[in-house]
This record gives structure tokens, C-alpha cells and sequence, in this order.
């Protein structure tokens, strides 16, 4: 028999309980109530070896519909104005997941005045487009759909158009908590599908593994890869390496240091201010964010407005030193002489380039067009 | 009254099995430190200076700084003789404004501040830049530009900028000084003008003012930028470590 003093007191202490806070039964309650949609499934990315951590936004955690959902709509052609184009249109898997052509053609056949840049671990980026003005993946993606020259979508129509779609609200339902759709979703969507495109199993990830070996003329363009250019006689501390490492550098393997920089493409940049286009610092003229060398074999034409067709002719261009200017980075060689890498060592070089293509990647069924 | 007696004591009882942790007295109080404030500056030749200024050099070449970023590990007090080292590492980036680092330091009197310039060996090499978390200074993110190799480690000082070999005439001439590797690594230690009084939770201000023309040009040794205006001394040439003597007699301190 409980005696009601001691029923009083069980209950006193059960409120007591409750009321100092235990928080941790909240969690493990069921979510049967019809305002209690069901919730997302938390999606682990793995990080592959000696890669760094991703830092993803708090208010945009990777799911597992998130992620199918941004793959969907990555690929949705219906974000286009006339429902020919999608994300994907230009940023095709066989081109490294961007566009063969310098310039990309938007819907009304008015063309860029840049090379759309690969999507290749860009996760990592702390800065988007080439000229950096957008600072998180996000913001970037918000763009297309509604620039006049690519997508020509205005957002509003964009947004209705996925409401009118069954399948799409009842996956932003899963994904989001919710069936509202708006921009900011959609982004988000898309941002943690291209999270997940991960490319870490090149030949040069496999060898970095011990699971490989890199052939002779491979590994001597490693070495040149990481010696410092130029001709020792005129250039101090020169080894007549490439000097790629210093931009390009295999920190975290990501083969960019994404910063800023002018190549010695142009002396002057009329036609395209860059980064100083962003900042409205004149210094910044002519230069443009580092990219990856991951699937650079793939990703041709080269530089920011794709002037180069062919890795020989990139070579080159750093083998001659480039122009000078008042912005110039100082790693350009422009003063003496260029790299001067012997025929030999340009062709290991480009060997060397070719050991960072990622097929696994590019071919990857999770990343293709889903429709 | 004697009704409630039993259950206001157990729900005393059960706040305290509940985490109260008022009464937990038994170990002892330590004292607050203060927080001092490190500020960096750049000067040239005496006067304030910011990047991108067109100045020139003791050999009368215009020049224009676009980039000067060091690591500066660990920041340390002197106290009675000894030394508190606090802050382990940062990036100090003078494209950045008001560049500082804080650290707490216990209650006490200081006279004196060091600091390395650049990494210490232990942090500098063999060390994976991404292990550390991406807001690291020695992370892969938080190092951009700064990492050379594994093997030869961080750059410890990046002096770069354009110079002309005469006046009225465009700055095309690179001057880029990478200076790293373990035996580039100093340590630059300066008196405080008077003492660093720090109380309890008290907060203070030190500037570190680094003149960049001294980088140059010192008391026993000076760089023509006409003969050497580059070093990536990786490979352990002589002008990185040159530019690293030069640097150390290049600061100056004030308490605020």
C-alpha cells in the first residue's frame, strides 16, 4: 500500500524532476504529431586521408534528402526560363564537372566572359566564382538561376515552379522539416549536394595511399611540381622547377591555396578587372582565384577566361614568365626568364598532372543527372 | 506545517543529487589573470605605414609592400626573471587592420616580452597542416599561402612586394622574401618601458610595432633589392636568414 503522504511526496519529486530539467528524455520522445514532420536523416561525409576537415554551415547540416534533393535540382532543367538548361549544363561530369567551352552559353545564346570553374571538392573553398564575390557556396549558387546571360530565371518564378511540383514538395518536406520552398532552401540544397562531390582517388591519391606506384616520368613531375623555377644563375634559390607548389601546393591535397593572384596573363585589365572588381582595390586588378589542379586534365580550356586550350600551352605560358604589370604576382618569372623548363621536364610535368585525374569522380552515379 | 517538512526536504535533497554545485569548495581558488592585448603595427622607416604605400628604400628604389605576414609563436612575459609563455601561435597579417593577439597572463609584474619569429621546430615540420582545425593559423585554410612542403615546413616571414630601380618609373621589379626552415626561426626579445602591472581580470595593451625598411637595412647588414629581390630560402640559401637577423632589431614596444 502506498500511503497518500507518500504518494504526495513521489509526485512532488516528479515535479521537482521535471522541473530542474531533464532535458536529455526530449530527444529520445517520439515525433508522431501531424505538426512534427519527419526529420531528415544526418548524412556523414567522409573526409579522406590527409584531406582537411570541412567546415559545414550550422544552419545547413548535410541529410541524406538534403543531399538527393540539391542532386535533383542541380540537374533540374525546369530552373532554366526555358527549361533547357540546368546547373549541370555547364558543369559537365566528363569535364570534371565544367564546361569544355571558354565561355558558357546561357539560355538566350549570350556567353560569360569566363570559364565556368569546376566543381571539384569545393567544400573546401572558402571563396566562390573567380573573382571571389561570393563567400559561401550558398550565395555562389544563388546566382545562375537568375542571371540573364545564364539561367534567366527570376527566383520568384523559379520557386513556383517547384511548388507546383509534387515530388519536390514533398521532398523539401523530408529535407527541410517543411514544404515551404524558397531560394534560400533550394541553395541550401544544392550546396550540400556539391559538398559531397569529393574527388580523393586519383592515381596521386593512391600512391599518396602506398597503393601505387607513380611512373618515372610521373615522379619527376612531382619533383619539378615542388621544386622552386627558375635558373639558379639569375633567379635565387632557383632549382629550374616549376614553382607550382607555392599556388597549388598539396596541403590537405587540394591543390590550390584558393587565394588571389595575377598570373601575368595581361599588363592591363580593362576587359576584366577580377578580384579588384570585388574589393575596388586597383592593386587587385587582374587577379583571380587559384584552382584546384584536381582533374586538370579534364577541365580545359584553362584560366579564368579559358584563353589556353591545352595544358602544353598553361606550361608554356608559365615557362615564358608571363607579362609584367604593377599587380603581377611575384612567383611569376617574368624578370628572368621564365621557368625555362627543358621540353623533357614540361612533358613530365603535364605527366605528373595527369596522375591527379579522378574518374571515380567524374563517373560517380551519385553525382550524375538523376531525371 | 509538519506536512510540507518531508517534502520540501526531499526536493532539497534532489536539487542537490541534480548538479548543484554551490558547496563544491574544496579546491583551491585560483587568482583571475588579466588579459594583455598584443597589438601589431607596421612602421617604414619611423612613420606609420600600411601596405600598398609607394615609400622608398635605403637605396633610394620606391617601393610598395603588397603583402608582409609572419607567424609569430609563442608570445611570452617576463616576470622575476622568468618567463610565462601564453600565446602558442598566430598569423599576424598586416593586410589585415589592427592585427592582435590576446593573452592571459596571471596577476603580476612584467618587465619584458619575447616572442619567435616564425615556428618553433616542434610545430614546424612533420606536422599535417590538416590535422588542425580549419580556424588554425597553421591549418590548411588557416595557413593559405603560408605552407611550402611537409619536409621544409611553413614560411615563417613573407615579405613581397614591387620595387623600381628608379624614381617616376612603374613598380615592375618583384621583391618577394619567403623566409622559413627550422634554422631561420628567432627570437626577438624587448624590454617593457616600464613595468606591465596586471590585475585580476584586468586588461592591458602592448603594441609591437615592426619596422619594414629595417628589414632591409640594419646595423650590420643590408639587402639591395637591385642584386638579391627574391628569396624562397626552403632550400636553405643565405638571404632568408638574412632578412631573419635584420627583422629581430626591427621592432619596437609600448605599453598603451
Amino acid at each position: 500500500m502506498i500511503t497518500g503522504q507518500r504518494m504526495r511526496l513521489g509526485l512532488y519529486a516528479l515535479a521537482v524532476l521535471a522541473l530542474t530539467g531533464c532535458e536529455r528524455c526530449q530527444d529520445d520522445l517520439p515525433c508522431d504529431t501531424p505538426d512534427c514532420a519527419p526529420a531528415a536523416t544526418p548524412y556523414t561525409l567522409d573526409i579522406p586521408p590527409f584531406f582537411p576537415p570541412m567546415d559545414i554551415p550550422e544552419d545547413n547540416p548535410l541529410t541524406v534528402e538534403g543531399i538527393e534533393l540539391g542532386r535533383m535540382l542541380f540537374w533540374e532543367k525546369e530552373l532554366s526560363a526555358d527549361g533547357s538548361m540546368s546547373c549541370g549544363s555547364c558543369h559537365l561530369p566528363s569535364a570534371g564537372f565544367s564546361d569544355p567551352n571558354p565561355y558558357s552559353t546561357g539560355i538566350t545564346g549570350a556567353q560569360g566572359i569566363r570559364n565556368a570553374m569546376a566543381i571539384i571538392n569545393i567544400g573546401w573553398s572558402p571563396t566562390f566564382f573567380w573573382d571571389g564575390r561570393a563567400a559561401t557556396l550558398e550565395e555562389q549558387i544563388l546566382e545562375p538561376v537568375s542571371h540573364p546571360d545564364e539561367m534567366a530565371l527570376p527566383w520568384s518564378e523559379a520557386v513556383e515552379r517547384l511548388q507546383n511540383s509534387e515530388d519536390y514538395a514533398a521532398r523539401f518536406a523530408v529535407a527541410f522539416g517543411d514544404e515551404t520552398i524558397t531560394p534560400e532552401r533550394t541553395t541550401q540544397a544544392i550546396a550540400q549536394f556539391l559538398r559531397t562531390m569529393v574527388s580523393a582517388d586519383s592515381k596521386f591519391d593512391r600512391w599518396r595511399r602506398g597503393e601505387t606506384f607513380l611512373s618515372d616520368a610521373e615522379f619527376a613531375g612531382y619533383e619539378i611540381f615542388l621544386r622552386e623555377g627558375g635558373d639558379p644563375e639569375t633567379t635565387p634559390g632557383g632549382e629550374f622547377g616549376g614553382d607550382c607548389f607555392h599556388c597549388h601546393g598539396e596541403a590537405g591535397l587540394q591543390f590550390s591555396d584558393y587565394l588571389f593572384r595575377n598570373n601575368g596573363l595581361d599588363s592591363t585589365f580593362a576587359a576584366d578587372p577580377g578580384h579588384a572588381a570585388v574589393t575596388g582595390n586597383p592593386l587587385d586588378s587582374g587577379k583571380f582565384k587559384t584552382p584546384t589542379l584536381r582533374n586538370i586534365a579534364l577541365t580545359g580550356p584553362y584560366m579564368h577566361d579559358g584563353r589556353f586550350p591545352t595544358l602544353e600551352e598553361v606550361i608554356e605560358h608559365y615557362n615564358s614568365g608571363g607579362v609584367p604589370s604593377t599587380t603581377v604576382d611575384p612567383f611569376m618569372k617574368y624578370t628572368t626568364g621564365g621557368l625555362q623548363l627543358s621540353s623533357v621536364q614540361q612533358a613530365q610535368l603535364i605527366a605528373f598532372l595527369h596522375t591527379l585525374t579522378d574518374t571515380s569522380f567524374t563517373s560517380n552515379p551519385a553525382f550524375q543527372d538523376p531525371h | 506545517m509538519t506536512a510540507l517538512r518531508l517534502p520540501l526536504a526531499f526536493s532539497l535533497f534532489i536539487l542537490v543529487l541534480t548538479g548543484c554545485d554551490w558547496f563544491r569548495t574544496d579546491t583551491p581558488v585560483e587568482p583571475l589573470p588579466g588579459e594583455v592585448r598584443v597589438n601589431f603595427e607596421l612602421e617604414w622607416q619611423g612613420e606609420s605605414y600600411a601596405l600598398e604605400q609607394v615609400v622608398t628604400d635605403h637605396n633610394g628604389y620606391p617601393i610598395r609592400l603588397d603583402n608582409l605576414q609572419l607567424y609569430v609563436a609563442p608570445i611570452g612575459f617576463r616576470q622575476e626573471g622568468e618567463w610565462v609563455e601564453t600565446v602558442d601561435v598566430s598569423l599576424v597579417d598586416f593586410s589585415i587592420h589592427a592585427q592582435k593577439a590576446s593573452a592571459s597572463i596571471a596577476a603580476g609584474s612584467y618587465d619584458a616580452v619575447r616572442f619567435g619569429m616564425g615556428l618553433p621546430p616542434e610545430i614546424n615540420t612533420d606536422i599535417d597542416p590538416a590535422s588542425y582545425p580549419n580556424s588554425h593559423p597553421l591549418s590548411v585554410i588557416g595557413s593559405a599561402g603560408m605552407f611550402w612542403t611537409w619536409a621544409s615546413g611553413y614560411i615563417f616571414v613573407k615579405y613581397e612586394g614591387k620595387f623600381a630601380l628608379e624614381q617616376g618609373t612603374q613598380l615592375l621589379e618583384p621583391v618577394s622574401y619567403h623566409c622559413g626552415t627550422d634554422p631561420s626561426y628567432r627570437t626577438v626579445t624587448l624590454e617593457l618601458p616600464s613595468a606591465l602591472m596586471v590585475e585580476p581580470e584586468g586588461e592591458y595593451n602592448v603594441t609591437l610595432t615592426l619596422d619594414a625598411a629595417k628589414a632591409l637595412e640594419g646595423t650590420n647588414d643590408s639587402i639591395d633589392l637591385a642584386v638579391d629581390p627574391v628569396t624562397h630560402n626552403a632550400q636553405g640559401d643565405s638571404l632568408g636568414g638574412r632578412m631573419m637577423n635584420l627583422l629581430v632589431d626591427a621592432w619596437k614596444i609600448r605599453l598603451e
